[in-house]
């Protein structure tokens, strides 16, 4: 049986990707493990688990946030975008980084395109410089760095012909 | 990670009387990149009872700016800061020291109340379950005593200021040299205070700040500088990214033509506290500031270093930091 002691265990509404998600959180569980462990989104990976690798970044009200570092309990009543949505939505961000193959094992890519995601949000037409310091945050142990700046770019022009 | 109980705080009032409830065993939780790193690698002999989140009250986050002040809410987020542009022109050094804290994910996170506060990262202290433990987190084991484990330990990032015979941890914030150049001000629930006042003193070098247990910093104000000033940041750090400083600086140089006229330097991560190198400070005002002045002014600012036996690079690292920075305020504008 769940327990409601005061301070303990609570019942949160996650807004993921538009859906609400009601469930019972302990407050020592981070969102991380929330989404991927409980819920099945299995996008928002694992590496570091201390806020230092970028592979669990997920959206929260528009800004890129590393998920392993916060707690499940703050997250209720914010909206959460993770990478099955960006997919969902076909964003040019998945064809262009197939197209540039800019990922060798993979692990890291969902990290870095939800950045690249956030980052389109908020600046359609990024230069170099602006998408290297976006993706600061982000490690790829492949050393896929450079194919990264190429998907980013052409996933912008995409979006601008789309728009035009 | 071990259990502990979690309080959404609706107003301040409400926070600091679950803080005080819990006598010192509660945290206030806001970023928590800092905090929620230590509860996973269970660093503390006692971990926190209850965490008190604060992001649930209302106000205390943005920035505004005032008549002849800047207002920065505790909660306000560091990349926010780096991107305001009222901070990038008249408060340059604040941007420039937002914008390296960690990576842009932890920016996007962290608060500027946050990284005030925020704890050590001295190696031992940070080592996980509590492997060293060491005389910053106090209450020996009985039989036990109680040693910084940096004194004849690895100490290359540690003190060049300090005493052995205490702890030798730096304070590691990015933000804070820049905001104490800058003659900022904490306004907390208990008081309103300097931040250069915040730092214990130094027979106490294992406290962060003075901050109590049951006190919460609601808003940053910064005095708006003189026209004429000019300030500048910079963080010597092994990587661009995530890595905290090795030696950071900050200065705010008020230049009348050429000359000086009133000058605030400060250096982070060389001694227990932010270190004012008041020597430096001195024989800079009144002077023109060419390049000659400030070489000799990093060697000033290092004035009475100690070295541990692996740390003697960060000297030299100090002196040409403030060198460097002085030239970068006198370019600037
Ligand atoms: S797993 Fe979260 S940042 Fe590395
Ligand atoms: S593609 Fe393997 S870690 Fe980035």
């Amino acid at each position: 049986m769940p327990d409601f002691e005061e301070g303990g265990a609570r019942e949160v509404t996650l807004k993921i990707n538009g859906d609400d998600f009601r469930i019972l959180v302990e407050p020592r569980e981070n969102l991380r493990e929330v989404l991927h462990d409980r819920l099945g989104f299995t996008g928002t990976k694992e590496m570091c688990d201390r806020g230092a690798c970028g592979s669990c970044t997920v959206i929260m009200d528009g800004r890129p946030v590393v998920s392993c570092m916060m707690l499940a309990v703050e997250a209720g009543g914010h909206d959460i975008e993770t990478v099955e949505d960006i997919e969902r939505k076909q964003h040019p961000l998945i064809e262009t980084y197939a197209d540039h193959n800019a990922m060798q094992c993979g692990y890291c890519t969902p990290g870095f395109v939800v950045t690249a995601k956030a980052l389109l949000d908020r600046n359609p037409d990024p230069d170099e410089e602006a998408i290297k310091s976006a993706l600061e945050g982000n490690i790829c142990r492949c050393g896929t760095y450079p194919a990264h700046i190429w998907a980013i770019q052409a996933a912008a022009n995409r979006l601008k012909t789309r728009e035009a | 990670m071990r259990r502990f109980k979690h309080f959404d705080a609706s107003s301040l009032d409400e926070a600091v009387s679950l803080l005080a409830r819990f006598e010192g065993r509660a945290k206030v939780i806001a970023g928590g990149t800092d905090i929620v790193g230590t509860l996973k690698d269970s660093v503390l002999p006692e971990p926190y009872e209850a965490l008190v989140n604060i992001k649930t009250i209302p106000g205390l986050e943005g920035i505004r700016n005032g008549a002849g002040v800047l207002k920065i809410g505790a909660l306000t987020r560091l990349e926010d800061i780096a991107h305001n542009e009222t901070v990038q022109t008249k408060y340059a050094a604040l941007a420039q020291a937002a914008r390296v804290v960690a990576t842009p994910h932890i920016r996007e996170m962290g608060t500027i109340a946050g990284n005030i506060c925020q704890n050590t990262r001295c190696w031992y202290y940070r080592c996980a379950h509590n492997r060293f433990h060491c005389v910053r987190k106090g209450h020996a084991a009985p039989g036990q005593s109680l040693e910084c484990f940096a004194s004849d330990g690895d100490n290359r990032y540690h003190s060049i200021f300090g005493d052995v015979k205490d702890c030798l941890a730096v304070n590691p914030s990015d933000t804070i040299p820049a905001l104490i150049a800058l003659g900022a001000t904490l306004k907390t629930t208990k008081r309103s205070i300097a931040v250069k006042d915040i730092f214990p003193p130094s027979d106490e070098p294992t406290k962060m700040t003075i901050i109590d247990s049951d006190e919460i910093v609601i808003e940053v104000e910064i005095p708006e500088p003189q026209a004429s000033s000019r300030s500048a940041y910079h963080k010597v750090a092994i990587r661009k990214s995530i890595d905290f400083p090795i030696v950071n600086c900050a200065a705010v140089v008020d230049f009348e033509g050429d000359v000086v006229k009133d000058c605030h330097i400060c250096l982070n991560a060389v001694h227990y506290k932010p270190y004012v190198p008041e020597r430096a400070e001195a024989l800079l005002e009144g002077e023109p500031l060419t390049d000659e002045q400030a070489a000799t002014a990093g060697e000033a600012a290092v004035w009475g270093a100690k070295p541990l036996p692996m740390n003697s690079y960060k000297i030299t690292m100090a002196k040409g930091l403030v060198k460097k920075i002085l030239i970068a305020c006198r370019e600037a504008g």
